[in-house]
């Protein structure tokens, strides 16, 4: 079943990705022609088949020790500098909720 | 005097070492041999002049205090532009981080500025490294040094150029579905994507991390072996959970025998609709060189090649969405002034600093994993992961290495593939490695009787065998420039020689 623009706005509303109009339009007829590829992958799904999730089989988590990595942590300074806002030591954002005070 | 272009990265080295030049007449040749050409080539986002200087007087600094230099001293590199280095921008080619201060480097490019190479500048690429021809680019084209109307393939197409037009003796891409062995193929020169967990992801922008694999480019295979040498220099990187260990010399054994080894073709392949006649002769050419050295030719099946594609635009997009969903204009990136809140900041954020392929991914990745969907193909896609990891090793035990096309055509023009999903589809012969995680090279055999672009072959080994593989391109190489009398790979007519001479 095709996917409508309705469908696609609330995709781009989950991928938080302001679409509108012609874009819109534009991307529902992408989608739609890209779902149609991936289709034969539909016929894979053989009970008897193990799915691989990584190149690599034998990986296993890497645990490191519960401290701070003085060597690998940015400096405050370094951690804001591509911020577009900042103040002091942290990340300025909008409101959270609502659309109060910037 | 010779021109920097002539010169491999082995000779380089040795000039260097042996004080036949300094590493900063080298810096300024290539600095030179950028400046004359591209201007036409367009390869670089930025050039770093400052970088490249420092870096070879550390080179000439060392050599005046007697210390022995490292095996790449006074290389030109380029570096692909979603990798960090400390004193550039990293865009990706995107307005989202068109102002993106590096701020750190990443273990590959360390790795290769440890080895002695002179960072000349980033290369163009496809936006977040979404994209066959570096179209995508937010910023501008790059044009293939072959001939100008053409696309230089991508993503790393920027890498692939910049060697291609003799501006750099190496460079480094990065390679999520044949990103480096397709613009290799097309402008012409060596490109080698090693298996998964060879290179270091460290300080990469990640696209598909159980996909995406770094490795470099050179006009030699040579090159490419030493380049693969410095980039595994130093073993597992403890900054990336999935490198591995691969203490192996990649150029100690380049010259190895081939006699008597198997060399698997896929009939399917060499069939393949699409693939054109010139790139068929050219990879027919590559099989009757390795059997002239002794090797045997076999037919092998890879019966579940046919959901590669498939499997690739489920698997590359899912876990594309899930690394871009990083980019909320907040720590860093494009931030929309003037939103009410912050999900509004983050959506507008997100469609204005993306360009349009990079949102097409995104979007296809965020409907593939959403509720009902994720279980239907998700799944289904890494059973058929399973089943392409399986032909392999069954072809494995026919073959000791595969030869294939890289690209199915030479070089297209711009714009002449303009529907996103056929432009996928010119992957066909390179996805399925990034899905089974072995290793391929793409070797340039000249140039095409039809097109007279650049063609090659593409040559697919076993997991973490890359060494046997490099000696397999090698024979090509070897083969090829014995049965034609010329080199596979030259640089592109029109710049060679255009500026970068080394006074």
């Amino acid at each position: 079943m095709a996917l409508t623009q309705d469908d696609v706005h609330a995709i781009a509303d989950y991928a938080c990705i302001a679409l509108e109009g012609e874009e819109l339009e534009q991307m529902t007829s992408y989608l739609n022609d890209a779902v149609e590829m991936v289709e034969p992958i539909l016929n894979y799904t053989a009970e008897d088949v193990e799915p691989t999730f990584h190149p690599i089989g034998t990986l296993s988590n890497v645990m490191r020790d519960d401290a701070v990595d003085t060597v690998r942590a940015l400096p405050i300074d370094a951690a804001l500098s591509n911020a577009a806002a900042s103040r002091e030591r942290q990340f300025r954002v909008p409101s959270i909720l609502g659309g109060g005070e910037q | 005097m010779a021109f920097i272009d002539e010169l491999t990265a082995a000779q380089i080295a040795a000039g260097v070492a042996a004080g036949d030049f300094s590493a900063t007449e080298v810096a300024r040749a290539a600095l030179d041999a950028v400046e004359a050409r591209d201007g036409a080539v367009q390869a670089f986002l930025q050039v770093t002049p400052e970088l490249t200087l420092e870096a070879a007087a550390r080179v000439d600094a060392a050599r005046a205090a007697g210390e022995v230099l490292p095996p790449l001293a006074g290389v030109p590199l380029a570096v692909k532009d979603n990798m960090n280095l400390v004193g550039t921008r990293t865009t990706c080619a995107s307005r989202m981080l068109e102002t993106y201060e590096s701020p750190f480097t990443a273990t590959c490019v360390q790795r290769m500025l440890d080895a002695g190479c002179l960072p000349v500048g980033k290369a163009n690429m496809d936006e977040f490294a979404f994209g066959s021809s570096t179209e995508s680019s937010a910023f501008f084209r790059t044009n293939n040094p072959w001939d100008l109307e053409r696309v230089p393939g991508g993503s790393s197409g920027g890498s692939a150029a910049a060697v291609a037009a003799g501006e750099v003796t190496l460079s480094l891409g990065s390679d999520t579905g044949g990103s480096i062995r397709q613009p290799a193929a097309l402008c012409g020169v060596v490109g080698m994507k090693p298996t998964y967990g060879t290179v270091s992801r460290y300080g990469v922008v990640a696209f598909g991390s159980s996909l995406d694999q770094v490795g470099p480019f050179g006009r030699t295979v040579e090159d490419v072996a030493r380049a693969m040498d410095a980039l595994c220099a130093g073993g597992r990187d403890e900054r990336d959970s999935t490198s591995v260990d691969c203490a192996d010399s990649f150029a100690a054994g380049l010259e190895g025998d081939i006699a008597g080894k198997r060399v698997g073709i896929i009939p399917s392949f060499m069939n393949a609709p699409g693939l054109t006649s010139e790139v068929k002769e050219a990879v027919e050419l590559a099989a009757h060189v390795l059997q002239d050295q002794g090797a045997e030719l076999v037919e092998v099946e890879l019966p579940h090649l046919d959901a590669a594609i498939a499997a690739y635009y489920v698997i590359g997009p899912a876990e594309a969405f899930s690394n871009l969903a990083r980019f909320d204009g907040v720590r860093y990136g494009y931030q929309e002034p003037g939103c009410p809140n912050l999900a509004m900041q983050t959506a507008r954020s997100r469609a204005k600093g993306f360009g349009a392929e990079a949102k097409r991914r995104q979007m296809l990745g965020a409907y593939l994993l959403s509720s009902g969907v994720y279980d239907k193909y998700y799944y289904a896609a890494q059973k058929a992961r399973t089943l392409i990891v399986n032909d392999y090793e069954r072809a494995y035990e026919a073959a000791d290495v595969l030869l294939m096309p890289a690209s199915p055509t030479t070089a297209f023009k711009f714009g002449e593939l303009s529907d996103p999903t056929q432009m996928y589809l010119s992957d066909l012969f390179t996805i399925s490695i990034n899905i089974a995680g072995n290793g391929g090279i793409t070797v340039p055999l000249g140039v095409g009787s039809a097109s007279g672009m650049p063609v090659a072959a593409q040559l697919v080994g076993k997991a973490f065998d890359d060494r046997n593989l490099l000696t397999f391109a090698r024979a090509v190489e070897r083969g090829f420039e014995a049965t034609t009398g010329a080199a596979g790979c030259r640089v592109a007519p029109d710049f060679a020689g255009k500026g970068g001479e080394l006074a």
